[in-house]
């Protein structure tokens, strides 16, 4: 069991440079947002469970979970948000500012 | 071997602090950084769970709870002033 947890934890922080380094390589802003936050939640997901596995203990088990329900929840929020965001910045040099996906803004400009 | 992969999840943060920092220092662009500053918030996260596996002491979860909760309000506050077009 220790040997799972620790392949799980190790897992994590391979993904988690793994994820850094999209984020250098990668061409544009967008394709960056992508590395940074679906392998970063992933690699924290991996963490979480691997610490789990470690402590075996409740309390650990409860503060875990929870910081994982946290992420899971506020992740996407800000993923979203920031891919509009890359989107709106890129303005008239990218196809993408006519994307149907992204639409305009009444409120905004 | 516990304490092998507690040195390897501390040594990842670390590399992956440091591959962000590169971006947030070259941009080009606000939205760029933005995404570096998502790198750090998941680097600090790890690095709590770390500090509280090498420690045996739970106080340490508490504070990345408070990270997971409010992290997430710097990316939507900058994001928001970049997609509204203020002056940035």
């Amino acid at each position: 069991m220790t040997v799972l947890a620790a392949v799980l934890v190790v897992a994590g922080a391979l993904l988690l440079v793994l994820a850094a380094w999209g984020v250098v390589v990668l061409p544009d802003a967008l394709s960056r947002q992508h590395a940074a936050t679906k392998a970063g939640t992933l690699a924290l997901a991996l963490v979480c469970f691997g610490a789990m596995l470690l402590a075996q203990d409740g309390g650990w088990t409860w503060r875990l979970a929870l910081i994982l329900g946290f992420l899971l929840a506020t992740l996407p929020v800000a993923s979203h948000l920031l891919a509009r965001a890359a989107v709106r910045e890129a303005g008239h040099e990218s196809d993408l500012a006519n994307a149907p996906v992204v639409g305009r803004d009444p409120h905004g400009r | 071997m516990t304490n092998l992969a507690i040195l390897l999840l501390v040594a990842g943060a670390v590399v992956a602090t440091a591959l962000a920092t590169l971006r947030m220092v070259q941009g080009p662009r606000h939205a760029d950084r933005i995404v570096a500053l998502d790198i750090f918030l998941a680097a600090a996260i790890a690095l709590c769970i770390g500090a509280s596996l090498a420690t045996g002491r739970t106080v340490f979860l508490d504070v990345a709870i408070g990270l997971a909760l409010v992290g997430f309000v710097a990316t939507v506050g900058w994001a928001r002033l970049v997609d509204k077009g203020g002056r940035t």
